[in-house]
């Protein structure tokens, strides 16, 4: 497709092949020079492997990469980087406490025995005025927002001359109005000459940003549609191979008692340092409450402290009224709260034992599973079967550990067993992060589901759009204080994201705030 | 080779050694009973991923306790209710030995590989107090040995013309006692999740500190009923020589066993083979008892060197290539 000739970057039936996984599937991407262009896939689509062949991590097992029309061979990202080729990772790659100079010479093998400091702080200092990037070289990282972080990382690549940037999922870390000054670098860069591959599963951003959109799937190009003639139903059902449900079976709000509450909730972290600086908030039965917030701001040891999990130093949990806070978390299990926590792996499964095993986790020493000092592992069996079945979860062998199952079915699994406890609370931490849409669906339908049964639902995500879509209320963390709960009819995405800035007063405008978060 | 000795005629020197003759396989099984009972605790504190590699000095210490009560004993005593006291005194002084080191880690998140390790020394330092002072028997010319004990004291021989006396049944019942215990209770499931994923049994609200305590408990207990087993069964004395070693070789069996209890059974009786096959070709060939040391090295080894191929796969070409995808 296109003119070949304006192709600054052309990958030709690209196939790579891992152990029992055809990852790349004869892959056709072509990049033209002062373009933004988006490829959109779902989680294993193959983005990511692609993008690593274009900048030498991974040799392609068949295919060429063309580089302004000369056929090139990537052995390494050096390699991509001399043919003007940077990829920015999800996760930076900064050393703390160096500064922002150190870092961006860092790894330069042209650089002479003796640095030039002063010239090289001119130079970057030179780039930062170019792009409005705002950065002084000679900060320290860790004295930087992610924002900033993320700004230097680009720089980096700039400095070394890159005239491609490829930018993997670079708005997770961002609150919407730091992610729109993003776009307008973006912009700004492309204005420039600079051409940008951009990765991205969030359709709103994909449509606010791409000239052009390429769409994967389990290997796969599905399609490339320039961003004026697309819609954002339609990539969806690109990216997934069928129509997607955007809308939820929501009852009109039935509340009723209030079952959990909180009342100045003090934490500290693990480092000491107060993370939670008194939380307070109410939950009713047959609400979802979604709590909003860039992550790291108190949210996992907020989930933590209610479930028992993390000590707190001052302040009440009660659960209909009886004060929770100290108590063991098989008992505030007992009382009718359960937790979905963040990180599935690390907390809420065991990746080694089969699925029954993880099944019964809470059930092994109640009634029906146990018998006296016994487990009755024919009754567990069944109990894990009917799981299987309602929630419909893909399971290999029952015996088989879980951590061979995919990471929807894994989700499905950790959601049924706590679903099946029948709780009064349920608290659900970033339930669908690297899920794949159908599961995503699936896991988003049954937290409604719950919260239309009657249960207080407390929902911690990082997803906007999520926490749009679910929540009754919505509150916002910011350093370990709840800024405010806003009835979800009176808010909206610019009010939430100044709040998850750290703004109570709404009324400065986006530029003052991102002064503020410096 | 080195002893300038065809191998493989080693090696059938041990084998008909180890299970040549009724007699022979008898010392087999009479090597084997404390690394039945040794290995079936360990591998209990291995499945909760508590490294207890201090069985030596908690067989020791029931060695120790369990001849306290046979060197004190009136010789009028019933020989029901003294073998009785003096299993529950080896088995409460390997457990809690174990259960130091449990505390130790649970307080102070001491590493109990260190921990386990070093109370091996302070056991073998007991012991040696003991048996150069309160306990050496006045007429041993000296020698760290205590007085022989008594009858009554003495574990009861269950085959006539062998040694094999009542620790293996204590090491069968042991086997299958922990067998259930893994695989039928709520105690093994719990000793499991603790085992594989720390944080989910915290999370599922599993008594951590109990079952670590248990789990010591027993391995450090089965590990002094087998030194109590040994004193009682096979020396009918305490002295400084009272094979602990096996403490180790245990260690072994668990693992060779993939901690499966009854696959320790039989592995303990292998590597029991081994030993008297080991005596035998020290007394028949001239080759020093040693080369038993090296071949159950060799054994833990390769098998630690297998492990490695149970979860990584030879790959040819370029290491770049091999990065996990995403």
């Amino acid at each position: 497709m296109g003119n070949v000739s304006e192709s600054i970057v052309r990958l030709h039936n690209i196939s790579k092949y891992f152990p029992g996984v055809l990852a790349n599937d004869k892959v056709d991407f072509d990049l033209r020079k002062g373009e933004i262009h988006t490829l959109l896939g779902e989680n294993g689509a193959g983005k990511s492997t692609l993008m690593n062949v274009l900048d030498g991590l991974y040799l392609p097992d068949a295919g060429e990469i063309y580089i302004n029309g000369e056929r090139v061979r990537l052995h390494n990202p050096n390699d991509a980087m001399r043919n003007g080729i940077g990829m920015i990772h999800q996760h930076f790659m900064l050393v703390e406490p160096l500064t922002v100079l150190e870092n961006v010479i860092l790894g330069i093998k042209s650089e002479p025995f003796y640095i030039n400091k002063k010239k090289t702080a001119s130079q970057i200092q030179e780039i930062s005025d170019k792009y409005n990037f705002g950065i002084n070289p000679s900060l320290k990282i860790w004295q930087l927002s992610v924002g900033e972080q993320q700004r230097v990382e680009i720089i980096k690549t700039l400095f070394k001359g890159a005239r491609v940037l490829i930018l993997d999922e670079p708005t997770a870390v961002l609150t919407p109005q730091e992610a729109d000054a993003f776009f307008e670098i973006l912009k700004k860069m492309v204005a420039e000459g600079k051409s940008i591959i951009f990765i991205s599963h969030k359709l709103n951003e994909v449509m606010k940003i791409s000239d052009r959109i390429t769409v994967m799937r389990k290997g796969k190009v599905v399609g490339s549609v320039k961003r004026e003639g697309t819609s954002t139903e339609e990539l969806a059902e690109m990216m997934v191979g069928r129509k997607v449900l955007f809308s939820l079976d929501r009852k009109p709000l039935e509340k009723g008692a209030e079952i959990l509450r909180l009342e100045n909730v003090q934490a500290f972290n693990d480092k000491g340092i107060k993370a939670l600086k008194g939380v307070s908030l109410s939950i009713k039965s047959g609400e979802i409450l979604g709590l909003a917030g860039v992550s790291g701001n108190g949210q996992q040891i907020l989930s933590d402290a209610i479930a028992g999990l993390k000590n707190i130093s001052a302040g009440k949990i009660l659960i209909k009224g009886k004060n929770i806070a100290g108590r063991s978390p098989r008992f505030i299990a007992r009382m009718g709260l359960n937790y979905i926590p963040p990180d599935r792996l690390r907390t809420g499964l065991i990746p080694n034992l089969s699925s029954v095993d993880n099944a019964i986790l809470r059930r092994y020493a109640c009634d029906p599973v146990s018998r006296g000092f016994f487990i009755d592992y024919s009754r567990a069996n069944s109990f894990t079967e009917t799981l299987i079945r309602e929630y419909d979860i893909m399971v290999p062998r029952r015996d088989a550990p879980v951590k061979l199952l995919s990471g929807g079915n894994m989700q499905k699994l950790l959601f049924a067993r706590e679903a099946a406890e029948k709780p009064e609370v349920l608290i659900a931490v970033h339930p669908t992060r690297g899920l794949d849409i159908g599961a995503t669906e699936f896991i988003r339908k049954e937290l409604v589901k719950q919260r239309n049964n009657g249960v207080a639902v407390f929902l911690i995500s990082e997803d906007l759009d999520e926490i749009f879509m679910l929540s009754d209320r919505i509150g916002v963390i910011f350093e370990g204080e709840i800024l405010d709960i806003i009835d979800i009819k009176d808010a909206d995405l610019e009010k939430i994201g100044l709040l998850m800035a750290g703004l109570r007063d709404t009324h400065r405008t986006p530029k003052e705030m991102t002064a503020a978060t410096r | 080779m080195f002893t300038h000795t065809n191998p493989l005629s080693v090696y059938r020197a041990i084998l008909t050694g180890a299970f040549g003759s009724t007699y022979n396989f008898s010392e087999t099984l009479v090597a084997a009973i404390p690394l039945i009972l040794i290995s079936a605790g360990l591998l209990l504190a291995f499945k909760m991923k508590f490294w207890n590699i201090g069985a030596y000095g908690q067989y020791i210490m029931g060695a120790m306790f369990s001849s306290f009560f046979a060197l004190h004993a009136s010789q009028n005593t019933s020989s029901f209710i003294l073998i009785t006291v003096m299993c529950l005194a080896g088995l409460i002084g390997g457990a809690l030995w174990a259960v130091i080191s449990a505390l130790l880690k649970l307080f102070w998140e001491v590493n109990e590989v260190i921990s386990t390790l070093l109370l091996n020394y302070i056991a073998l330092y007991i012991l040696d107090y003991f048996m150069h002072g309160p306990w050496r028997d006045p007429s041993s010319h000296g020698f760290p040995l205590s007085k022989s004990f008594a009858a009554n004291a003495r574990l009861p021989i269950l085959l006539q013309h062998t040694r094999i006396h009542l620790g293996l049944v204590f090491g069968i019942v042991a086997t299958v006692v922990i067998y259930i215990l893994i695989k039928k209770t709520k105690f093994g499931y719990e000793n499991k999740v603790i085992g594989e994923n720390p944080t989910a049994a915290k999370y599922a609200g599993i008594n951590i500190f109990r079952n670590t305590l248990i789990a010591a408990g027993i391995s450090g207990g089965l590990a002094g009923l087998a030194g109590m087993a040994q004193v009682s069964g096979i020396i009918h004395m305490i002295q400084m020589e009272i094979n602990a070693d096996c403490g180790y070789t245990a260690i072994i069996v668990s693992w060779l066993a993939a901690l499966n209890p009854i696959a320790s059974f039989f592995v303990a009786i292998i590597l029991g083979g081994l030993e008297a096959g080991g005596y035998q070709i020290q007394m028949t060939m001239s080759v020093p008892f040693g080369i038993v040391g090296v071949i159950e090295s060799a054994i833990l080894f390769a098998l630690l060197g297998g492990e490695l191929f149970k979860t990584h796969k030879l790959v040819s070409g370029r290491k770049k290539s091999h990065h996990p995808i995403q």
